[in-house]
C-alpha cells in the first residue's frame, strides 16, 4: 500500500480535481489514521481471499438487453439548459489542448 | 386534529367520503411546511403543488394514494423542480427528468410539497453536513438533538406530521438510522425492488430508495406503490411483486434472532430493559425468539467496510460533478481549471476528505489491500447474514445504541459501540435485504427504533413482523406533534 | 546491427446501431449538435446505464469472426479520469472480463505467405463527446457521446507496416461485413492506435514502445510505420535511446511527429459498474447471433471467385459494400455473372469516377446491367453494348429501347458466313496478300477493314480477325 503523506493527499486530491487548504489536508491525514485503526477491523479477518470481491449483494443476473429501438431525444434547449458556458447550441470550454 | 396527521388509509376514507379535498390537505401541508423551523426543506413547492391538487376532484377509490401530500430527499431528480442534493456544487440545477419514483407518485397522483434536506451527496448520517446547515429534530424543540441522516428532512418532515410519507435514500442506514430517532417506520426494501432511475448515485451497490411513514400499514401502501421492474433501472428487479398490505393483514408467527453481539455493544439501560420488555411482549404474541450468535470481529469490521466501499463508488459516481453541464461554471483558462473551480468551490471539505479516502481505496497499489478487501469481507459478512437468516425469518435488534444524540455529543470512533451499534444496519445494504425501522419506545419523551432485517424479497414478511411490533408496542402513528400535547 | 519491430493495435470501432450502448438516444450522423441527446449521455444526476442488444449482437458476431471464446456473462467495469469530452469522469467499458478473448485473423506476409494474428480481446465500450477545437476555445457536441464502440486489441505480432496495414484491412472487412460499423478510417468511425517497438533479431525482451495516432487511412499505417521503424532503428544505432511517447503522423511529410512524452501512467482505478446487473447471455442467443451474421468478406470473395471473377475483380466489388450489394442484385438473374463483374468494375467505376458519384445513386438498376452483359454474351460487340449503356445513362430509357433507337443489330460471328467474305476480299486484292506476305503487317488491317465493309458492318471483328489470319496463312 502507499505511503500516505500530505504530498500522497495532494497529488490525490488534485487528480480529483479540486483543492483542499493545508488545514484541511492535515485534518485529513489525521483522519486516515483512525480510518488505518478501523481499516485493521477488516485486515486482521483471515480467509477473505476464498471469498471474491461482491458488487452484487446477491445473485441479479439478467439476460434482459435493451432493443435497439430509438427514443426521441432531448431539445438543444433542453439538453444545455443547466449550463453555464453556451455557444451556439455547443458547450463551450477554453481551449482543451492535450 | 387534522386529517393531515391521520393515516393514509384513513386521510383515504375521508377523500372518498367527501369531508376533505387533497387541496385542502395540500394547502394544510404547504402552510405546516412553511412554518417549519427544523430546516427540512431544500425547496417547498408550493406553487407546483396546488396546481396539482387543484385537479384533483375525482377521487379514485381503488388508489390509496390519491392526493396524498409527501416530501423527497433532493436526490431524487424532480423535473422542472431544483434538485441540489445539499450540495452547492448541484446550486440552482433543475433537473430535466424524473425519477422512477417520482414518476410513480405523479401518476398515482400523490403531491409532491417539498424536496427535503439531506446530509451533503446523501454522505453522511447526522443531517449536519448539507449546505443549509444542521435539520433539527422535532422531538427536540431547544434544537439540540439531531434526526440523523443522511434521509433528515424526510424524516424530520414525517415526524413533525407535515406530511404522512416522506421518500428518502439509504445506503449504509440513511433511511433506517433517522427513523429511529424520528420514532417513524422507515423501510428500505429489497435492492432492485424499486427502481433507483433518477435517484442521485452514492454507492450504486448499496444504493436504495426508501421512505419514511408513521405506520407500517403506510409503508405497504407505499411500497405497492413503487415496486417493480424498471426497464431504466438495469439493476431492478424482474420478481413479480406481491400485494405488501395484503402481506400485512394475517398474523404470521415467526422465528426471530436477536444478535447479543449487537445488543450487548449498547450501552444505554433503559434502551436495553425497553428492549428486553418489546421481547416479552413479542413472544407473549407468538414470535420465537432465539440469541443467535454472530462473529464479534465480522460485525466490528462493518463499519470499516462500508466506508472503503462507499467511499470508493462515490468518488466515481460524482465525478460527473464538474460544473461543465450543469451546476455553477465557473471561468478558467483551461478547462482543467473550469472543472477544479467549481469543484473546489462546490464540495464541502467533508466530501473532499472522503472522495480522497475512496480514491485512495482505488489506487491501483491499494486497491487490493483496500477496496477488493473490503469487497471481499462484505461477501464475508452477507454470507454469514444469510446463515443466521436460513433457520430464521429475521434479525431483530435496536436500531441505534441510543434516543437521538445531541449535536455536539462526542463518541469514540473505535468502541465497539460506534463500530457495532451504531452501524450494524448496514448489514442490510451489503446483502441488499428488506429492513425495515419501527418504534419500540420512547426514553424521555425521546423514540427509539427496532430493526427487523430479513431475506431478500421477503419484504412482505418484514412487514408483516413489523406491524406486529408497531401492535404490541402501540406505537402506530406516533409524530412530535402529538408529544408536544 | 538489424533490428526486428513490434507492432501491436489497439482499434476502436464505431458500432451502427439505431441507438446507443447505454442510452437510448438516436446513434446516427447529426449535423446540428446537441440534438441526439437523452440525460444519460450528458452525465445527469440519477441516469443509469442499459446495454444495447443489438451492440452484444454485433460484438458476438465479430468475435465470432475473430474466432474468439465468447463469454456468456457480460460485465462492465468503469475506467475513472477526467477530460473535457468524458461526460461521466468515467467511461463503461469492460475492463476484466472482454465479451471476447483468444482470437485470431490470417492475413498475407510480405511474401505472400499466410501468417496468423492472434488478437487478445475484444471488448464493449462507449464514445465520448466530440470536441471541436476553434482559435480559442473549445465546443462540446455529445452527440458522439455514448455511441457504442468494439475494441479489438491484437498480440504484437505484426513486423512492419505491410503487416499492419492488412491486418487493419482484414479488420475492417470484417466489421463492414458484418454490418457493425461502416468502418469509415477517414470519418472516424475505426481509429487505430498503434504501438510499435524494436529489438535486436534474437532479443527476447521488448524495447521502449512508441505509440502513434492520427492513422486514417490503410496506407497511412503503412507509411507511418516504415517511417517509425526507420527513425527507432536510426536512434538506436546512433546509440540514443527511444523514448517512450507518442507520436502523430503527418500526412504531409509522411513522418510521425512527437505529440508527448508518457510520463507515468494514468491509474483509472478500473472497478466494476454496479449499475449494470450481469448479463446472462444464452447458448441460443449466441448462436442465434451468430447464425444470422451476414455473410462475411471472406466468404462472399470465396464466393464471387466461384463464380470465375479473379481474386482482383473480387476485392475490387468487395472494396465497398454498396457495391457488393449492387453486385448481388445484378446477378440475381444473370447468366454470365462474369461479364456483369466486367461491366461493373470497368464501365459503371468509369461513370462514377467521371461524374464523382456513389454506387448508390447510380441511375441504372442492377437487371439493366445484367441485361446489357447478356447481349455482349448473347453475340453484341463490346463495344455496342458500351453504346447501349451510355445511352441508357444518358436518356434514363431501358436496354431494349436504347438497342432499338441506336439501331443496333448483332453482328455475325458464324464462322461459314464470315469465312465466305474473307475469301471473297482475298480473292479481290492479291496485292494485299503480297504485302502481309512481304511483312507489311498493316495489310491484315486493311483486308479487315474490306470485310467489315463487304460486310456492313454486321460481322464480329473478333471472329474476323481469326478467320482472316488463318486463311492468310493457307495462301
Amino acid at each position: 500500500m502507499k505511503e500516505i503523506n500530505i504530498d500522497v493527499l495532494k497529488d490525490a486530491a488534485s487528480r480529483l480535481m479540486f483543492d483542499m487548504t493545508e488545514d484541511q489536508y492535515h485534518t485529513l491525514l489525521n483522519e486516515f489514521d483512525v480510518l488505518t485503526k478501523q481499516m485493521a477491523t477488516i485486515s486482521k479477518i483471515e480467509g477473505l481471499e476464498k471469498y471474491e470481491p461482491m458488487t452484487f449483494p446477491f445473485d441479479c443476473t439478467v439476460t434482459f438487453l435493451r432493443e435497439d429501438v430509438p427514443v426521441t431525444p432531448l431539445s438543444v434547449e433542453e439538453a444545455l439548459s443547466n449550463a453555464g458556458s453556451v455557444l451556439n447550441n455547443e458547450i463551450k470550454l477554453p481551449k482543451v489542448v492535450g | 386534529m387534522s386529517y393531515l396527521d391521520l393515516s393514509i388509509r384513513e386521510i383515504h376514507a375521508a377523500y372518498v367520503e367527501k369531508k376533505v379535498k387533497p387541496l385542502e390537505l395540500t394547502k394544510e401541508a404547504l402552510l405546516r411546511a412553511k412554518a417549519n423551523q427544523d430546516n427540512c426543506f431544500e425547496y417547498i413547492c408550493e406553487k407546483e403543488a396546488l396546481e396539482f391538487a387543484e385537479k384533483l376532484t375525482e377521487v379514485e377509490e381503488d388508489n390509496l394514494l390519491w392526493g396524498i401530500p409527501y416530501v423527497a430527499k433532493d436526490n431524487l431528480s424532480t423535473k422542472g423542480i431544483p434538485t441540489c442534493a445539499s450540495s452547492n456544487i448541484l446550486k440552482g440545477y433543475v433537473p430535466i427528468y424524473d425519477a422512477r419514483v417520482i414518476e410513480i407518485l405523479k401518476e398515482k397522483k400523490a403531491v409532491l410539497i417539498g424536496k427535503t434536506t439531506l446530509d451533503e451527496l446523501a454522505m453522511g448520517g447526522s443531517g449536519m453536513t448539507g449546505h443549509l446547515g444542521y435539520t433539527y429534530n422535532p422531538y427536540d424543540p431547544d434544537h439540540k438533538r439531531m434526526i440523523g441522516g443522511s434521509s433528515c428532512g424526510s424524516a424530520s418532515a414525517t415526524a413533525a406530521s407535515i406530511v404522512p410519507f416522506a421518500l428518502g435514500s439509504d445506503t449504509g442506514d440513511s433511511v433506517r438510522k433517522p427513523a429511529s430517532y424520528g420514532g417513524l417506520v422507515g423501510l428500505k426494501p429489497t435492492w432492485g425492488r424499486i427502481s433507483r432511475y433518477g435517484l442521485f448515485p452514492f454507492a450504486p451497490s448499496m444504493d436504495h430508495v426508501g421512505f419514511f411513514t408513521r405506520h407500517v400499514e403506510d409503508a405497504a401502501i407505499v411500497l405497492n406503490a413503487l415496486s417493480g421492474r424498471d426497464d431504466r433501472d438495469s439493476t431492478s428487479s424482474f420478481k413479480p411483486v406481491e400485494d405488501y398490505l395484503e402481506a400485512t393483514k394475517a398474523k404470521k408467527q415467526y422465528k426471530v434472532a436477536v444478535i447479543p453481539e449487537i445488543v450487548d455493544s449498547i450501552s444505554d439501560k433503559e434502551l436495553l430493559a425497553e428492549f428486553n420488555k418489546t421481547l416479552d411482549k413479542l413472544k407473549e404474541n407468538g414470535a420465537c425468539i432465539d440469541y443467535v450468535h454472530m462473529d464479534p470481529a465480522s460485525l466490528s469490521s462493518i463499519y470499516a467496510t462500508y466506508f472503503v466501499i462507499s467511499c470508493a463508488e462515490a468518488t466515481s459516481n460524482n465525478a460527473n460533478l464538474d460544473g461543465i453541464k450543469f451546476g455553477p461554471y465557473y471561468e478558467g483558462n483551461s478547462y482543467q481549471e473550469v472543472m477544479r473551480k467549481a469543484r473546489t468551490n462546490g464540495f464541502s471539505e467533508l466530501i473532499k476528505r472522503r472522495f480522497v479516502i475512496g480514491s485512495f481505496a482505488l489506487m491501483s497499489e491499494n486497491q487490493e489491500e483496500l477496496f477488493l478487501r473490503a469487497q471481499r469481507n462484505r461477501a464475508k459478512i452477507v454470507s454469514e447474514v444469510n446463515a443466521v437468516l436460513k433457520d430464521h425469518d429475521f434479525i431483530f435488534v435496536p436500531a441505534a445504541p441510543s434516543v437521538a444524540p445531541l449535536f455536539n455529543a462526542s463518541g469514540d470512533k473505535l468502541s465497539s459501540e460506534y463500530l457495532i451499534a451504531d452501524n450494524h444496519m448496514a448489514i442490510g445494504n451489503f446483502g441488499g435485504l428488506p429492513s425495515i425501522t419501527v418504534p419500540f419506545a420512547l426514553e424521555n419523551g425521546l423514540p427509539l427504533g427496532a430493526n427487523i432485517t430479513g431475506r431478500a424479497f421477503e419484504d412482505g414478511e418484514v412487514l408483516n413482523f413489523a406491524k406486529q411490533v408497531e401492535d404490541v408496542t402501540g406505537l402506530g402513528g406516533l409524530s412530535a406533534k402529538k408529544e408536544d400535547r | 546491427m538489424n533490428f526486428e519491430a513490434i507492432i501491436g493495435l489497439e482499434i476502436h470501432v464505431e458500432m451502427r446501431t439505431k441507438s446507443k450502448m447505454f442510452s437510448p438516444s438516436p446513434n446516427a450522423f447529426s449535423k446540428e449538435p446537441n440534438t441526439h441527446v437523452t440525460p444519460l449521455d450528458m452525465a445527469f444526476p440519477g441516469t443509469m446505464p442499459v446495454v444495447n442488444k443489438q451492440a452484444v449482437i454485433n460484438a458476438i458476431r465479430v468475435a465470432n469472426a475473430l474466432h474468439m471464446e465468447i463469454d456468456h456473462t457480460l460485465y462492465f467495469d468503469r475506467k475513472n479520469y477526467f477530460y473535457a469530452d468524458l461526460p461521466k469522469g468515467f467511461q463503461i467499458t469492460q475492463q476484466f472480463r472482454p465479451i471476447g478473448k483468444n482470437g485470431y485473423l490470417t492475413i498475407l506476409d510480405k511474401e505472400g505467405n499466410p501468417k496468423k494474428i492472434h488478437i487478445e480481446r475484444i471488448h464493449m465500450e462507449e464514445d465520448t463527446c466530440k470536441q471541436l477545437h476553434m482559435a480559442s476555445y473549445s465546443l462540446l457536441d455529445y452527440n458522439r457521446a455514448g455511441v457504442p464502440l468494439v475494441e479489438i486489441v491484437s498480440c504484437p505480432e505484426m513486423r512492419n507496416g505491410l503487416e499492419a496495414m492488412r491486418y487493419v484491412e482484414a479488420i475492417r472487412n470484417i466489421v463492414v461485413y458484418t454490418l457493425t460499423s461502416d468502418g469509415k478510417m477517414e470519418e472516424g468511425s475505426l481509429r487505430c492506435d498503434v504501438n510499435v517497438s524494436l529489438r535486436p533479431y534474437g532479443s527476447d525482451k521488448f524495447g521502449t514502445k512508441v505509440e502513434l495516432k492520427n492513422l486514417n487511412s490503410l496506407k497511412n499505417i503503412e507509411v507511418a510505420l516504415d517511417y517509425e521503424i526507420a527513425r527507432q532503428s536510426a536512434c538506436l544505432l546512433a546509440g540514443t535511446p527511444v523514448q517512450q511517447e507518442t507520436r502523430r503522423f503527418d500526412e504531409a511529410s509522411g513522418k510521425t511527429v512527437l505529440m508527448r512524452v508518457k510520463t507515468d501512467a494514468v491509474d483509472y482505478k478500473y472497478f466494476c459498474e454496479p449499475n449494470i446487473a450481469p448479463i446472462h447471455l444464452s447458448d441460443e442467443f449466441v448462436d442465434e447471433a451468430i447464425k444470422t451474421c451476414p455473410e462475411l468478406y471472406e466468404d462472399k470473395k470465396a464466393r464471387y471467385e466461384g463464380f470465375g471473377l479473379s481474386s482482383t475483380d473480387a476485392a475490387i466489388i468487395l472494396s465497398d459494400i454498396e457495391m457488393s450489394r449492387y453486385f448481388e442484385k445484378a446477378i440475381v438473374n444473370a447468366k454470365n455473372i462474369k461479364t456483369v463483374a466486367n461491366f461493373l468494375i470497368v464501365e459503371v467505376n468509369g461513370y462514377l469516377n467521371k461524374n464523382g458519384m456513389a454506387i448508390t445513386e447510380f441511375p441504372l438498376s442492377g437487371d439493366n446491367l445484367a441485361k446489357i452483359a447478356a447481349y455482349q454474351d448473347d453475340g453484341y460487340s463490346h463495344k455496342q453494348c458500351v453504346d447501349i449503356f451510355n445511352y441508357c445513362l444518358k436518356e434514363g430509357v431501358e436496354p431494349e429501347e436504347a438497342k432499338t433507337t441506336l439501331k443496333i443489330e448483332k453482328q455475325i460471328s458464324d464462322d461459314g458466313l464470315v469465312l465466305s467474305f474473307v475469301t471473297e476480299v482475298l480473292d479481290a486484292n492479291p496485292q494485299s496478300i503480297a504485302d502481309f506476305k512481304a511483312g507489311k503487317d498493316r495489310a491484315v488491317g486493311f483486308l479487315i477493314g474490306q470485310v467489315m465493309k463487304a460486310a456492313k458492318g454486321k460481322v464480329n471483328p473478333g471472329a474476323v480477325a481469326k478467320i482472316m489470319n488463318e486463311e492468310l496463312a493457307k495462301r
